[in-house]
């Protein structure tokens, strides 16, 4: 695929592979090779023939030399148009980056967020333990029930009874939590940049409380006839309003998120930013 | 309007591209017939193949419809002999294997064989002879299954075509339940033309890394290419299981193997695994070239570069490396291991996360665009929601205990269906509409075109949509026909006649194609204001492509010609 200028004004060659028949030949007989395992014998053996004739005749066209057509080229400016000539780049205003902030909180707000919600919580479970079951406990065993070693379909009473190993496993299962959503807070805050408190506290637990009514009858019908729906969506809100509160309180660093990809790997790109700041300059210099 | 020469190569547009757009003096002699004939049989142009393989998949796709729309009259009522059982189970056999051997495979390669060499300015394909020879010997593999019809048992026993699915499990492929040569013939024509495709894989591979253009690097590649980069390394690696099981079960048919005979010490899971190993990764191999043809068509007609170019790449590399340890998902009921269980779950489930970056990357590409719903980009628009609800029935198969209540039944084959049809087949008509001006000089008739999708879309929501709920009620996949107690007569009937509107829309289009052809508007170099390299030269282009070599120096090499105030390498880092 060479070229090859030869003299005139506007003209030239261009060596392009000669067209050959030689790889449908060997096509055909490959094919029958095959087709004649099911069919005759006979078969095979003139496709064997014919791939081996094109596989010969394939090797004649490249070997020694590769065989060419001449294409007769004459060139030809060409005027590129648009029909859309002005053109308009969308302005995004950086504090407008509502999906992918340019500052966020830190990993300690959430944790701290976490905490204080998760605190934040335990009256409106225990007002509710003292107020429907006349126990502080019933609260903690529901959380904590699968702790409570070899419990099968236990009553009310005791649910509402003492269970350190219950205890501890709510403990734990609460911290976690807390520290989890309180996390996720952290990260999704600054995506909601407009009432973050409304947004993540009062619209988001009602939204993962419906989800949990929804699904807990299907995943556990036992559960579900003890858990009064409506404390729990007060101590959710609660954590989430505290929880929300404390993380939108703490101060903000800067994301890299409006650096090159690859400055963002790590990786060592000294000069990167100035030389694109430096090119936009100069365009502007030019203008 | 701003206008750019293209070329001046004593005159460089300053991180711009320049190359050199042809005009050949028009060949006035009327050639023969058989002058024509001989010049497409011997031909090594890259651009004739694609179009032979366009035609070719076309032709199939026309064959598999049929055999699909027979199928859904056989099921539109309860207790139907429209089919025969034997012909029943030979038409979805035969409709499964055409649609993704002869029509998908073949209609992807042709639009890599047609674009890949333009798109980084080069002349042709890496291997011009082996492209041909590819072609042929796909296209002969394809007319090999076909013959079966005749000589399926011998050429001088009563013909009949493979029966067995698609998939041809084992132990029904063996002799003693498959007798004569129909699964003989399924096995040999995949073998022939899975050469033809290892064939094109490596030349895609090889012009895509070796033949670019000055200029264009990796990473200013058009995605459309890398995604066909993609598409055949995942070709090379998923073909070998294949072709090694189809040798396997011809050993065990022709020379008393048992590989596959469980009653031999053989094993019939190991086809499975076999089988699926290659099958999964084939429904990216279809789905990636539709996601190729989004993102071409996709910013084109929202006038907005493609969003995130380095996140596409990334999550095409992605789904191509995922998409290789999912296979066992479509085993689920076979007993595997908890673990086992767990692992393709989860594997399954992470396909998700590059697929959503891309689904997310669209949209945001189209966000605030000035968004023209010509007929490519209402395929497009389709093909993104369609494609959207395609992963979410996929995400709910992945789940092992769902699985095994909906194995095997109608709601697998909606959910195939939505990604073959919805996804892929829905992309490569947007794609025909968005470069058949560029390959033939002709628009497509718009008229015609809105007619094409909305009757296929209404069609195809119509049959698929609806093709859920019979499976929700237990209605299982390849049954013959059904009691009319079951419940299910009536969804059947509705999808029947959403097939039947889909298969008026296909017919709409091939008309379209020849009407088009013949006296279409003339669709100049650029009909779509484009950016890419294509775009740059004659509709249709000369044999050689480009006069002079192009040097680009963005992604959108068009757009720097046509926008010198404001070109693309100044943003690209």
């Amino acid at each position: 695929m060479n070229e090859e200028q030869h003299s005139g004004s506007h003209s030239e060659t261009i060596h392009l592979p000669a067209p050959t028949a030689w790889p449908i030949i060997m096509a055909f007989g490959v094919m029958l090779a095959f087709a004649g395992m099911v069919t005759n014998f006979g078969i095979s053996l003139l496709g064997i023939v014919l791939a081996l004739s094109g596989a010969i005749g394939w090797f004649r066209q490249v070997l020694p030399h590769e065989a060419h057509e001449d294409i007769p080229v004459v060139v030809e400016n060409i005027i590129i148009t648009t029909t859309r000539p002005e053109v308009a780049r969308i302005i995004v205003p950086e504090d407008d980056r509502a999906h992918l902030p340019v500052e966020t909180y830190p990993v300690l707000s959430g944790i701290k967020g976490g905490i204080a919600g998760g605190i934040a919580m335990i009256p409106p479970a225990i007002l509710y333990g003292l107020i429907a079951q006349h126990s502080i406990w019933y609260p903690v065993n529901l959380l904590g029930g699968a702790g409570v070693a070899n419990w099968r379909n236990p009553s009310t009473a005791d649910i509402a009874a003492f269970h350190w190993q219950g205890v501890l496993v709510a403990i734990v299962i609460h911290a976690i939590t807390c520290l989890l959503v309180g996390l996720l807070y952290g990260a999704m805050l600054p995506m909601l940049p407009r009432r973050p408190i409304l947004l993540g506290g009062i619209l988001a637990p009602v939204l993962w409380t419906g989800l949990l009514h929804s699904t807990m009858g299907v995943v556990n019908p036992e559960l579900d006839q003890h858990i009064a729906w409506g404390w729990f969506l007060i101590s959710q809100v609660t954590f989430g309003l505290v929880a929300g509160w404390v993380v939108a309180h703490q101060s903000r660093i800067r994301t890299a998120q409006s650096l090159p990809f690859i400055m963002r790997m790590g990786i060592e790109t000294p000069g990167l930013v100035r030389e694109r700041e430096s090119a936009t300059e100069n365009e502007d210099e030019s203008r | 309007m701003a206008d750019s020469t293209f070329p001046n190569p004593a005159v460089p547009i300053a991180g711009g591209a320049h190359g050199a757009l042809d005009v050949t003096p028009p060949d006035v002699r009327k050639h023969s017939v058989l002058e024509i004939l001989h010049s497409w049989i011997t031909t090594v142009d890259h651009k004739k193949l694609g179009i032979l393989y366009m035609l070719y998949g076309i032709f199939f796709l026309l064959v598999a419809g049929a055999e699909a729309i027979a199928i859904r009259i056989q099921l539109a009522v309860p207790n139907n002999h429209f089919l025969s059982p034997q012909v029943y189970n030979r038409f979805f056999t035969m409709h499964g294997t055409t649609m993704v051997f002869l029509v998908g495979m073949t209609m992807i390669f042709g639009f890599a064989n047609y674009l890949v060499p333009l798109m980084i300015g080069a002349r042709d394909m890496a291997f011009p002879r082996l492209n041909a020879f590819s072609f042929w010997v796909t296209a002969f593999g394809g007319l090999l299954l076909y013959y079966s019809f005749l000589g399926g048992s011998g050429l001088y026993g009563v013909g009949n075509a493979p029966d067995v699915g698609w998939f041809a499990y084992a132990p029904l492929t063996a002799r003693a339940f498959s007798p004569g040569h129909a699964t003989d013939y399924w096995a040999i024509a995949l073998i022939v033309s899975g050469f033809g495709t290892v064939g094109t894989a490596i030349n895609v591979v090889a012009t895509a890394l070796c033949m670019r253009c000055k200029g264009m690097t990796l990473m200013r590649m058009p995605l459309f290419v890398w995604l066909f980069v993609v598409v055949s390394g995942l070709t090379l690696v998923t073909i070998t299981p294949l072709t090694a099981a189809q040798i396997m079960l011809l050993v065990d048919r022709y020379l008393g193997g048992h590989f596959f005979d469980t009653q031999a010490g053989g094993s019939a899971v190991a086809w499975m695994h076999f089988f699926w190993i290659f099958g999964h990764p084939e429904v990216y191999v279809l789905v990636l070239p539709a996601f190729a043809i989004a993102n071409e068509v996709i910013p084109v007609f929202s006038r907005k570069a493609i969003f995130g170019y380095a996140a596409m790449v990334a999550a095409s590399v992605g789904i191509a490396f995922v998409s290789l340890g999912v296979w066992a998902h479509h085993m689920f009921t076979v007993g595997m291991t908890s673990a086992s269980n767990a692992f393709f779950t989860l594997s399954t489930m992470l396909v998700g996360i590059p697929t959503g970056i891309k689904i997310f990357n669209w949209l945001a590409t189209m966000w605030g665009g000035r968004i023209r719903f010509a007929t490519p980009m209402l395929f497009l628009t389709a093909f993104v929601f369609q494609f959207l609800l395609s992963g979410l029935t996929g995400i709910m198969l992945a789940v092992a205990p769902w699985n095994w209540q909906l194995h095997n039944s109608y709601f697998v084959i909606a959910h195939f269906h939505y990604v073959l049809v919805g996804a892929i087949v829905t992309a490569i008509f947007g794609g025909i509409y968005y470069w058949f001006p560029k390959a033939t000089g002709r628009m497509l008739n718009e008229r015609l075109g809105k007619w094409h999708f909305w009757l296929f879309t209404i069609g195809f929501h119509i049959t698929f949509d609806v093709m859920h709920i019979p499976g929700l009620l237990g209605m299982p996949r390849s049954i013959y026909t059904y009691e009319a107690d079951r419940g299910w007569g009536t969804l059947n009937m509705i999808v029947s006649i959403g097939g039947v509107i889909q298969g008026i829309a296909v017919l709409i289009f091939a008309y379209n194609m020849i009407v088009s052809l013949r006296s279409g508007e003339k669709a100049g170099n650029d009909p779509w204001d484009a950016w890419t390299l294509e775009w740059a030269t004659s509709s249709p282009p000369p044999d050689y492509n480009f006069a002079t070599d192009p040097v680009v120096s963005s992604r959108r090499p068009l757009w720097d010609l046509k926008h010198p105030e404001d070109p693309d390498w100044k943003y690209e880092a």
